[in-house]
């Protein structure tokens, strides 16, 4: 059972496991009773790691969807999102051995989100209320069979609202409408679409039919519009601080689904404060030179205070620089 | 007492003059300093994390060498406080993600006695504050190769009336004191060396910058306002009572040729430049051997950079309503910089002789939906110096490269304008 109350006041607590937000042994993240699995059609890259995510609402409540380009979801007090990341050792082999590094939970407590995260102990066994941030060595092989040997960094907690800020307010990124918008095979085998699976549980109170919905598509798809997929890869790792209400709204550059002005992406616009960030390139984009725009050149950065996004990942997103060089170059 | 200050200072610039290509910096000794332990670091970092509304965050001296961001989410009432510029220091060297070292939101916020070393981007930056002080905040970088510095020292973006006051700032690859898109703006008592840019202004609107010292960066003091930007464009600035000296550092803002920066472009020996200005008033300077210009008027069109048409209604590329009257001058028996376009300009085309530094430059490009004649003063320029022995250029860039002119007539700029600022609500 569950065991947060609608009384959020005792939050945060020490351990995950306190929460009851799963059953048996913690690090088979089983979910309890009314803790549904969800799984954003793109999302933010992350080192590579794997996600896993849950959301869990207090009894005889429910989110509804606000008319905006999105469809963010608005969700009642109590509400918990729950984000595990983690490592397979072999990632062609997904479910077996695992490490998880930590967990994170967004929780509406009087009126507004909360940020909680919690570091996984060595022995897997239990993951602790840590709110300075921390850096754990960490190796994996990829599912081309490459080994990688990165420095995994758990941001602090103020870090969090470095992305997930509108307006200097702590929001959700991933659910909403257009990003879980989406069929998706459920444990017990069944496909559904996500919003009809949080309406069924009550969730989710909406009106409007399945197809009423906006949405967008999943940038690995290689079978989707190359336009798409760059600007779904863009709003997912760009589009939190770089929309007009973000942190990034400094630069003048807007990077989200729904910003249709090329000016915007930073085609032909020289940066602002990029300083440093800019290298040796003079536009954000440059049509048809995916090499001499400086949004590539930031993506393909490890260092920081040139790398962008600037926080969220250590390494290179290989397979996301070629997506956005082929956009480029193309356009 | 001034005799001492002089001889260090001559030293300073000795030793940077000697080092302008090679880059290496002096470094404040602190192995004298306590070394935080891994414990008081990681207390520092929760006391930003679990500050409320009201709390004071004492930072003892030490020398922290911080692994994550020091961040303030939104809070108001908050103290910053450390034990001295040289006692409390906090290295951003570990970082491995993030940009700034410490990043500030909130309203009524005090930051004091400390200096932020090495951050990978800027070192301090407060975005959407209101009623924000720095005092005697330094922030730099270490790295002998400045190549490897970050972008800006103190950078307040999008703030409401913002003090700051007795702060250093060096060594930065961009600007050292750096206020954009803000308003109600005093930068005071400061000293800013090493920069590309010393202390710069874009996009802000009334905004006093007294009794500063900038020297040895590339440009001392900078206003611009740049296009496509939230903040479209800013209007009111004072510039008064600030040293200007020796402003000759080799722009290290690239290795080597311009990228979209607009500093890039900045030529080494520039005292004050205004691009794209609105309503600016520098007055009772003391601007002395910055080897290429004094002051240089421009307008954002130097730059060569795109204008788009839903960026000019908002926003205006030209230099308009700039007054400049009783500051001292003393040029510098350096050649002016040939290292870029704008230098090269300047040392070959101005009005008084190949190779010579100039007091005043004006681009010369004004709005012809105005004016068809720049005789009418259209931009209204205006100056009130010792004109007999002032070197002034006028340049006409209006009909390409190869048809550049230049004047020392400034009869049509020699008019006086009432610049208005407030920053009563400041004081």
């Amino acid at each position: 059972m569950v065991s947060v109350s609608n009384k959020t006041t005792t939050l945060p607590y020490k351990t995950l496991s306190e929460y009851g937000f799963f059953t048996g042994e913690l690090n088979q993240l089983i979910p309890a009773a009314r803790v549904l699995f969800y799984k954003p059609v793109s999302s933010l890259f992350s080192d590579y790691s794997f996600k896993s995510r849950f959301v869990w609402i207090p009894e005889g409540k429910n989110a509804t969807i606000a008319d905006d380009e999105k469809g963010t979801f608005l969700f009642p007090e109590g509400s918990t999102l729950i984000k595990h990341f983690y490592y397979p050792g072999q990632f062609d082999n997904p479910e077996g051995k695992r490490k998880i590094m930590e967990t994170r939970l967004l929780v509406k407590k009087d009126g507004n989100w909360e940020a909680y995260p919690y570091l996984w102990n060595e022995e897997q066994t239990e993951a602790l209320y840590k709110i300075t941030g921390s850096t754990t060595p960490v190796s994996f092989i990829d599912a081309q069979q490459k080994l990688h040997e990165i420095e995994y960094v758990q941001p602090n907690k103020n870090q969090c609202k470095s992305c997930h800020n509108r307006n200097e307010e702590l929001i959700p990124i991933g659910p909403n409408a257009r990003n879980l918008n989406s069929i998706i095979t459920y444990k017990n085998g069944k496909q559904q679409n996500q919003l009809e699976k949080w309406k069924a549980w009550g969730y989710l109170v909406d009106d409007r039919k399945e197809e009423k919905y906006p949405s967008m598509v999943d940038y690995d798809d290689i079978h989707a519009d190359l336009h798409l997929r760059a600007k779904a890869y863009l709003e997912m790792n760009c589009g939190h601080c770089h929309h007009p209400e973000g942190p990034a709204s400094t630069s003048g550059m807007f990077l989200t689904y729904e910003e249709e002005n090329p000016d915007k992406w930073g085609v032909m616009k020289p940066p602002i404060a990029a300083g440093v960030g800019a290298g040796p390139h003079t536009y954000g984009i440059v049509p048809g030179r995916a090499e001499e725009s400086i949004l590539v050149y930031r993506m393909k950065s490890e260092k920081p205070g040139i790398m962008m996004p600037e926080l969220g990942r250590v390494s290179k997103h290989q397979e996301g620089v070629d997506l956005i060089r082929e956009w480029i170059d193309k356009m | 007492m001034k005799y001492i200050y002089l001889l260090f200072n001559l030293i300073f610039i000795l030793f940077f003059f000697g080092c302008n290509s090679g880059g290496n910096v002096e470094v404040k000794d602190t192995s004298e300093l306590h070394q935080a332990t891994r414990d008081e670091v990681e207390k520092l970092v929760e006391q930003f994390i679990l500050a409320e509304d009201g709390t004071t965050i004492e930072m003892p001296a030490g020398f922290y060498q911080l692994e994550t961001q020091l961040i303030l989410d939104n809070k108001n009432n908050i103290k910053i406080k450390g034990k001295g510029m040289d006692k409390t220091i906090l290295s951003f060297k570990g970082l491995k993600t993030g940009g700034e070292g410490m990043k500030i939101v909130g309203k009524n916020i005090s930051l004091e006695d400390f200096s932020v070393y090495d951050a990978p981007g800027d070192g301090v930056k407060t975005q959407h504050c209101e009623n924000i002080l720095m005092r005697r905040v330094n922030a730099t970088w270490t790295n002998g190769d400045k190549s490897q510095n970050g972008t800006y020292a103190l950078y307040p973006v999008q703030c409401k009336n913002v003090i700051i006051d007795a702060c250093e700032a060096s060594h930065s690859r961009d600007a050292g004191i750096y206020v954009g898109q803000s308003e109600n703006i005093i930068v005071k008592n400061c000293t800013a060396f090493g920069n590309v840019a010393g202390i710069e202004i874009e996009n802000c609107s009334n905004v006093e910058v007294f009794k500063n010292k900038a020297y040895d960066n590339t440009g001392g003091i900078l206003v611009f306002n740049l296009p496509g930007l939230p903040v479209a464009d800013g209007r009111g600035t004072k510039i008064y009572d600030n040293e200007i000296i020796e402003n000759n550092h080799k722009n290290f803002a690239l290795i080597e040729g311009n990228n979209g920066n607009a500093v890039t472009q900045i030529p080494p020996g520039s005292g004050v430049v205004v691009m794209a200005g609105k309503d600016v008033e520098i007055f009772n300077n003391k601007i002395l051997k910055n080897k290429t210009s004094g002051i240089s008027i421009a307008s954002y069109q130097v730059t060569g950079f795109p204008m788009k048409d839903q960026d000019l209604e908002k926003w205006s590329p030209f230099s308009s309503g700039i007054y400049i009257h009783d500051n001292e001058y003393e040029r510098s028996s350096s050649l002016p910089d040939m290292s870029k376009d704008l230098g090269k300009l300047i040392a070959a085309k101005n009005a008084h002789g190949i190779g010579k530094t100039q007091d005043i430059v004006y681009d010369g490009i004004w709005d012809q939906q105005i004016s068809k004649d720049i005789s009418s003063n259209p931009m209204n320029i205006c100056i009130k110096e010792n004109m007999e022995n002032l070197r002034f250029t006028r340049f006409y860039l209006m009909e390409g490269e190869d048809n550049i002119k230049s004047y020392k007539e400034y009869d049509p700029f020699v008019c006086d304008l009432k610049i208005e600022t407030d920053i009563s609500v400041l004081q």
